[in-house]
């Protein structure tokens, strides 16, 4: 781990937002923990406050005793609180791409390498999540986090914290990780029909079932669509041949931001991401443009995949 | 491509949490069984309403564990609380004080427990069950109590332990909470010894009367000593600094009876404090001693004849007999040192007078008995070695069940019945003397004790109790004489054994035979557990102001500053001790090739190229490797030795060293 300045030492954000974002994994140490009494650790202390008034009254030695013993445990909580999340090893996993507006999920790995079970963690990026993690173990969670713009989402400060043992303190501990994750423009709700192409010959009003006319098997490529691929053959063990059809030569089309309707580059690229899943889920192969961007006219998931993340960087 | 709905993710919000943990059924069992223990012994301090009330209240909360919709509502817990209300005004004891006070925390924890809608209501009704168990205290301050207690609030602390960590076994909560609950008793021990102890000022102490605790009464009549004899109950305890008396030199002194209307014996009106110079000369070698008075309701303090040397708050009144300026009610503990010779010298005008009152003229019949025995024509000497003769001679019983002698009791005892105990002996004796025109009267107090050969302390219990004769000789002062010694020399030899007692029966002189081998291990360990209350009693209950300060300076911590000091490293030093104890995390022993690759990967970290938790060796090395061509060779040949050593099974040491090598010489 890395060495703090005195003045990041000492820099308030620590206690709440966490250091500065990173990608290795993190190991919880006193650096990272801290504790504070909740109000009900507060309660508590009222509580010893008055006890001790009662001995005091009544010059009562178990009653002393008593009081005692419930500061001592009070103070030996701190201990116990800090034991339930130090050692602790956060690591960020993957995160896959999201269309704006749904929530994007990030998998966090946390590795309890030691031999105390984790009771009621909590975890926390926007949504409390809680969690036990057994002895010497390794789980994984999912956080989400709500996207609203296409682009690079980042997330925020992921917090774990823990009332263990007996809610009197909590324990919490900031981390940021560089968590991004990639958000794809929201499709357009309008179904609209695939633009024309003036280029290739095909009548207007053509069926958008490009899938009708069956024409031969061809062997399976990386990247044909995974509706195609004849699944009888595969079956009989012939191996992997996907299906061909008359239309998939002739009807390929354009999907092109000049031609995309809008008021604003938001309605369009919103537009053209609605007919890319569109066009990937008939099987018609379609070629991509955006000023600066040109993507042959293909079919499959890395095709999309380009596509969509041509849109959301745009 | 996955959609993920936030509502999925929305599923835990705090309310629902809260919600769960309230209808937590195991959570609640153990509340309110915790409860219900915490409570039970104010069965004998609480008023039977207010008991009644509060195990009503319980037991409904408990059906509604299970029976959600039979639980009071709004109005109908008010109705309660004005019930609860009238309940203690009913009861009316004052608003402050032990007794009042512990009813009202009784009835608001029972009217709390019906109105259980959050966590936060969890928290304050184990709160208040904190303060109930604290009240208890104030009865009782047993170790059994104590014991009770301690096991009671690890419960109570189980269930906290049980809220914080929803999938919790209730035992495993209840072995958390023990060993937290063991893990600060250290501290509470350092806080216990140097906190210091401040008396609280006046005001503050509220005036209660307790219960009448039982004693010596300050009359006697024969007959109504009997009840005390059977008692087993502690008087007081005493540890002599070297070595004890003998048996027949253990008179406790008490209070000392002159006056008597025939039936009963009182102590004279005017009782003065005795000049500190009109001291009786000493003789033979002293016996020191520490004096642990159990509370009593009378200010007497019973020292072994004849207390010389006291400090205050004890003081000597004009019978000799020790008085505390205290409060008796509580457990004192007294240094003194008595002399077992002693010679009182002359005696004064008031004395003689009281030592010579009878209530009218003596009949005949025991005028014919003094004269009988030489009353009236020989030396006081020889008269009462005559009359302890008489008692020994003649037909004379010792019983601690007397008839009943209402009318003219001596001389029914004397010529009638002839069975008596202490009071009855020591009265007749006491009266004959005076008729005889010599000096006498009575003295009550203990005699005996048994030895806890444990602790080498002897307990003094109200089976003890004793009446005896004090007779003015001349050039002698004041001499004892104990007319039930010669009646029952056994009484003052070897102790009455309690446990053989039978009501009704003469009493059983323990002889030493089989019998008595057969009570050894029950006597040993009743000695014990008398032994370790001893020392509870002296230590723990009893660690006041005065003893604090004694056992702090014997440490050399003599002012508050040294004990805040002492207080603040000693718990230092164990926090210090738990935070190894419970923060130490033994790492697990990582296998050396695991440990060398783990560096490696490190080694490419610094390039930004993180192993993922699940990713194979080989992804990992081909994934590199397109990043980082220039090194392709070396990552290829770690990853493969990597490989052979970690799963492979013909691996030779030399593999290792050559692991070893090449990922040491590994550079980025």
């Amino acid at each position: 781990m890395n060495r703090l300045s005195l003045k990041e030492r000492f820099q308030l954000s620590r206690f709440f937002s966490g250091e500065k974002a990173v990608d290795e994994p993190v190991k919880l140490t006193h650096r990272r923990i801290f504790i504070l009494p909740t109000y009900r650790g507060l309660n508590f202390a009222i509580l010893t406050a008055f006890l001790l008034l009662m001995a005091f009254v009544y010059n009562n030695n178990l009653v002393y005793l008593l009081t005692f013993l419930l500061a001592s445990i009070f103070f030996i909580t701190i201990l116990h609180s800090y034991k339930a999340l130090a050692g602790l090893v956060l690591q960020k996993g993957q995160s896959k791409p999201v269309f704006a507006g749904e929530a994007a999920g990030f998998t966090i790995y946390i590795n309890n390498p030691v031999d105390v079970e984790r009771f009621n963690l909590q975890i926390k990026l926007e949504q409390p999540e809680s969690l036990t993690i057994k002895p010497q173990s390794k789980t994984c969670v999912t956080l989400y986090s709500l996207t609203q713009k296409r682009g690079w989402h980042t997330a925020g400060t992921v917090t774990l914290s823990s009332t263990y043992p007996f809610g009197l303190f909590r324990v919490w501990s900031p981390i940021r990780f560089n968590l991004k994750a990639l958000v794809y423009p929201k499709p357009s709700l309008q179904e609209r029909p695939f633009p024309e192409m003036p280029s290739t010959n095909i009548q207007k009003g053509f069926s958008q079932k490009g899938t009708d006319d069956f024409y031969g098997l061809k062997g399976y490529q990386p990247g044909d669509s995974i509706k195609h691929i004849h699944w009888k053959a595969f079956a009989k063990g012939q191996g992997l041949f996907s299906k061909q059809y008359s239309s998939d030569s002739s009807e390929e089309i354009w999907l092109n931001y000049d031609n995309a309707p809008g008021h604003n580059t938001e309605e369009r690229l919103s537009q053209l991401c609605r007919w890319v899943i569109d066009a990937e889920r008939i099987g018609i192969p379609y070629g991509f443009s955006l000023p600066g961007l040109k993507l042959s006219p293909d079919n499959g998931t890395t095709h999309t995949r380009k596509c969509l993340e041509a849109l959301a960087l745009f | 491509m996955v959609r993920h709905t936030p509502e999925s993710v929305w599923k835990h919000s705090p309310c629902f949490k809260s919600m769960n943990s309230v209808q937590n059924k195991s959570i609640l069992i153990f509340l309110l069984a915790s409860i219900g223990l915490i409570a039970f012994p104010h069965i004998n301090h609480i008023p039977k309403a207010v008991f009644a009330f509060f195990y009503l209240l319980l037991s409904w909360r408990f059906i509604g564990i299970w029976k959600q919709n039979w639980l009071p509502n709004k109005p109908v817990i008010f109705l309660l609380t004005v019930c609860g209300l009238a309940l203690l005004y009913s009861q009316y004891h004052g608003v402050f004080g032990r007794d009042a006070g512990t009813r009202l925390f009784v009835t608001a924890l029972a009217l709390k427990l019906l109105e259980i809608k959050s966590e936060r209501d969890l928290y304050l009704i184990t709160y208040l069950a904190f303060i109930v168990a604290a009240s208890q205290f104030l009865y009782e301050q047993s170790l059994l109590m104590a014991a009770y207690i301690l096991f009671v609030c690890s419960i109570l602390l189980a269930t906290l332990v049980c809220l914080n960590s929803t999938k919790l076994q209730p035992f495993t909560a209840l072995k958390t909470a023990g060993i937290i609950l063991v893990q600060a008793i250290p501290m509470a021990v350092i806080l216990f010894i140097l906190f210091p102890r401040v008396e609280a000022p006046k005001w503050m102490l509220f005036n209660e009367k307790h219960q009448a605790k039982a004693g010596l009464s300050d009359s006697m009549e024969p007959g109504s000593i009997s009840d005390l004899g059977m008692s087993d109950e502690l008087v007081f305890r005493v540890k002599f600094t070297g070595a004890l008396p003998p048996p027949p030199q253990r008179y406790w002194r008490g209070p000392v009876l002159s006056y008597t209307d025939g039936k009963k014996w009182t102590q004279v009106k005017d009782l003065r404090f005795r000049p500190i110079l009109d001291k009786p000369v000493f003789t033979g070698l002293p016996y020191q001693y520490t004096l642990l008075m159990e509370p009593q309701d009378k200010n007497w303090v019973f020292a072994l004849e004849m207390p010389a040397d006291y400090a205050l708050p004890l003081s000597q009144n004009a019978n000799y007999q020790l008085v505390t300026l205290e409060n008796p009610d509580k457990r004192t503990e007294y240094k003194i040192t008595s002399y077992p010779g002693y010679n009182t010298g002359a005696i004064t005008r008031i004395e003689y007078k009281d030592a010579m009152q009878l209530p009218g003229d003596p009949s005949d019949k025991i005028k014919q008995l003094v004269k009988q025995l030489h009353g009236f024509d020989s030396t006081s000497d020889y008269f009462i070695n005559e009359l302890l003769n008489h008692f020994r001679k003649e037909d004379f019983h010792y019983t601690l069940t007397p008839p009943l002698m209402e009318e003219n009791p001596l001389e029914t005892f004397l010529f009638e019945t002839r069975y008596g105990f202490c009071s009855h002996y020591a009265a007749a004796f006491v009266y004959l003397l005076r008729v005889a025109n010599i000096p006498a009267r009575v003295v009550t107090g203990y005699q005996g004790g048994e030895l806890n050969k444990v602790g080498n302390f002897l307990e003094i219990r109200q089976a003890d109790a004793h009446a005896w004769a004090e007779v003015w000789l001349e050039n002698k002062g004041w001499v004892r004489f104990d007319p039930t010694a010669a009646i029952a020399p056994e009484r003052i030899e070897r102790n009455i054994n309690i446990d053989q007692l039978m009501p009704g029966g003469i009493i059983n002189y323990m002889p030493a035979d089989a019998a008595q081998a057969a009570f050894n291990w029950l006597k040993q360990s009743r000695q014990l557990w008398s032994n370790i209350d001893y020392h509870w009693q002296r230590w723990v209950i009893n660690y006041d102001n005065k003893n604090q300060s004694g056992f702090l300076s014997s440490l050399g911590i003599t002012d508050i500053k040294a004990m805040l000091y002492w207080m603040v490293g000693s718990i230092g030093l164990i926090t210090a001790l738990l935070s190894w104890l419970l923060l130490y995390q033994k790492q697990q022993a990582i296998d050396p090739v695991v440990r060398l690759y783990n560096r490696f990967c490190q080694k490419i970290a610094k390039r930004g190229l993180l192993r993922g938790p699940c990713e194979g060796a080989k992804d990992f090395a081909g994934r590199v490797k397109i990043k980082l061509p220039e090194k392709a060779t070396s990552i290829d040949q770690i990853t493969d030795l990597f490989i052979k050593l970690h799963y492979g099974k013909n691996s030779t040491p030399d593999d290792f060293k050559l692991f070893k090598k090449r990922v040491k010489s590994f550079k980025i």
